[in-house]
């Protein structure tokens, strides 16, 4: 133990000593590094972020049924259960899925489409909740702008019908819960809950809709029955079967199977090419950091003699270069953060304005520096183990005669 | 007296610039408290043989290499090194044998006192006044707080023999140790160096090239002959009593 103390010390006091040397190497590692660094950033910033959002797209992933089919309930929580599929609504029909909306600040009544939604729906994604009872609306960009209404506001939603020869039209307050995105459509919508969508389609056939008060014909007991669905599959890997196994089951159906292919190869290609320089990177900076670091314990062997001379054992003296080559390995690290961080700064700061990014075009998790952090050391150990074993197992006689 | 260090055909074969170098060792013994001197040419094998007694050098051959220090028990370094057993030649070597060389091979990055405290830190030896005494004999008690590189010369081969003799070997090895000498700063050294050895009774064993320079310090030496052997192809040295 007390050799171990010992040899700690003394190659700290080298390593202080030497500051300039050791400052050439810390430098020559972090100029290694820090273009690494930069690269995977800008890798992770702008391929990873723009793939994803190409993979992760819900248009992409979305599978539209053509016509009308009939889908009951069952057949609907069966796909909802599917593990490649991530979020699945019934449609009424298109005809009896519209409503108009009015508000005080907006002098026009809105024509606008009704969409069905739930909680997952990949359409809106962020939001804090979704639609959850009748009087509950999330408003495409379009709609709110055309109604000059804000989330929290109150809107007036009426359906009108031809019912024993008289018209009808029956109002319902609605909340603005939220606004959609508008990169989500440009269309007028008006999403709200599912029972929404039915009771409307139930008015417009002239039946009643007793939760609202809305009088008509008794409702029968008939099983519910969908003529179309609104389908998104898990990721884009997973589109090309889910259609298959609807059109399997008599269903007719869109996908964007040409973009994904186009999208699957682009994320392929870009992650062979990243590969291919990380790893290039990664066995350049090895072998630039392992040389350096075994020529370091070389130009050490005389004074390692020296201390095996005094009685160090052989075992110890290896830890004398690789404790060394850990103090360059943190060192250098530190600073090539530091290069990386300033650089990542520039970037972000002059390039992303220019090109229209609204995100980070080079940014690195916490667990990337780690990664970095080990690599490095792991290179420095190795390297400083094989040169240390080296100058350990040579005699210290041919290591002093060298003095 | 007793027999401290005892050859028998010892050899050590080297390859330098391509001509084949053999030292042979028939016989000799090293007695407790004596003073020896390997006299020869520059490559003639003087360091050769004193790194071997020193433990630092692994002979090829040798039909018997004892070591009985007088302050511990007798070993069979020959053995030792066939058994590869470099911990237990380490233990020796720090525990008995204090080792001087021609540059002095003081680490650049501890203070004089520093390096000279190393081997009895080693040893976890006490820390008393050994070190400012021994300083004090040797004339380097005002440099103890500087690094090596501020010393001259001569301060450093004083330091480079207090580090070998602080913590009291029965053994001290000096490879030409003051070859980067002038003659007069040489003497003045030597002389200290011997009084301190006699005060402590050590078994000094040295490398020189200067004749006078032995004869003066009333060293034993022991001889060296050389002659071309395998067909010229060899340079063989031999030391003999």
């Amino acid at each position: 133990m007390a050799q171990i103390t010992n040899i700690v010390r003394l190659s700290y006091r080298d390593y202080s000593h030497e500051w300039r040397m050791s400052g050439c190497f810390v430098l020559a590692l972090s100029s290694v590094l820090a273009p690494m660094m930069i690269l995977f950033g800008l890798k992770f910033g702008i391929v990873s972020t723009m793939v994803n959002e190409l993979v992760e797209n819900p248009v992409n992933r979305e599978i539209r049924p053509i016509g009308s089919g009939r889908y009951n309930d069952a057949w609907i929580d069966a796909y909802r259960n599917r593990a490649d599929v991530e979020f699945i609504v019934p449609k009424t029909r298109a005809l009896a899925a519209t409503i108009q909306l009015k508000s005080e600040t907006a002098k026009r009544i809105l024509s606008t489409e009704l969409m069905a939604t739930a909680a997952g729906d990949p359409l809106l994604v962020g939001m804090a909740s979704v639609p959850r009872d009748y009087n509950q609306v999330v408003l495409s960009q379009s709609a709110a702008s055309k109604l000059n209404v804000e989330s929290g506001d109150q809107i007036d939603g009426s359906l009108s019908r031809q019912f024993q020869g008289k018209r009808e039209r029956v109002h319902l307050p609605l909340q603005v819960i939220d606004i959609a995105a508008a990169t989500v459509t440009t269309r007028n919508v008006a999403y709200v809950n599912l029972d929404l969508l039915i009771a409307s389609e139930l008015f417009k056939d002239g039946r009643e809709v007793s939760d609202l008060g809305w009088e008509g014909n008794s409702e029968d007991s008939m099983e519910r029955v969908y003529p179309s669905f609104r389908l998104y599959a898990r990721s884009i890997h997973d589109v090309e079967k889910l259609v298959a196994d609807l059109e399997k089951e008599g269903a007719r159906v869109k996908a964007n199977v040409s973009e994904i292919t186009t999208v699957k190869s682009i994320d392929q290609n870009l992650s062979i090419i990243y590969w291919i320089i990380a790893c290039v990177g990664a066995i350049g900076f090895s072998f630039s950091l392992g040389a350096s670091l075994w020529a370091n314990v070389d130009r050490k062997r005389r004074e390692l003699s020296v201390l095996r001379l005094v009685g160090f054992k052989s075992g110890r003296i290896v830890l004398f270069p690789v404790l060394q080559s850990c103090y360059t390995a943190v060192l250098g690290w530190l600073l090539a953060v530091l290069v990386y961080l300033a650089f990542e700064y520039l970037i972000n700061f002059f390039l992303a304005p220019r090109l229209n990014l609204d995100r980070a075009l080079c940014f690195l998790l916490t667990e990337h520096f780690l990664w970095a952090l080990a690599l490095t050391m792991v290179v420095a150990i190795f390297a400083a183990l094989v040169g240390g074993v080296r100058a350990a197992r040579i005699e210290p006689s041919d290591g002093l005669r060298e003095l | 007296m007793t027999v401290v260090y005892s050859l028998k055909n010892a050899v050590k074969e080297r390859l330098i610039d391509g001509v084949g170098f053999r030292l042979l060792v028939p016989e000799i013994q090293i007695s407790a408290q004596e003073n020896i001197a390997l006299i020869g040419h520059s490559g003639c094998g003087k360091s050769t043989l004193l790194d071997m007694l020193a433990l630092i050098l692994r002979p090829d051959n040798c039909a018997e290499f004892n070591l009985h220090p007088v302050d511990g028990d007798s070993h069979d370094v020959g053995g030792l090194w066939q058994r590869d057993k470099q911990s237990k030649l380490s233990q020796i070597r720090k525990q008995h044998i204090g080792y001087v060389m021609q540059s002095g091979g003081l680490l650049p990055y501890l203070t004089v006192r520093e390096n000279i405290e190393l081997p009895r830190k080693l040893l976890k030896l006490p820390d008393d006044d050994s070190i400012n005494s021994i300083s004090r004999v040797l004339g380097i008690d005002r440099q103890l707080d500087k690094l090596p590189g501020l010393l001259s010369a001569g301060e450093r081969q004083r330091a480079a023999f207090a580090r070998a003799l602080s913590h009291r070997p029965s053994i001290l090895i000096a490879d030409e140790p003051t070859s980067a000498l002038d003659p007069v700063t040489a003497q003045k050294i030597m002389a200290v160096v011997m009084e301190v050895i006699r005060g402590l009774k050590i078994t000094l064993i040295t490398a020189s090239h200067d004749w006078a320079h032995v004869y003066k310090m009333e060293l034993r030496t022991l001889k060296q002959e050389a002659e071309a052997v395998d067909d010229g192809k060899v340079y063989q040295s031999r030391f003999t009593d």
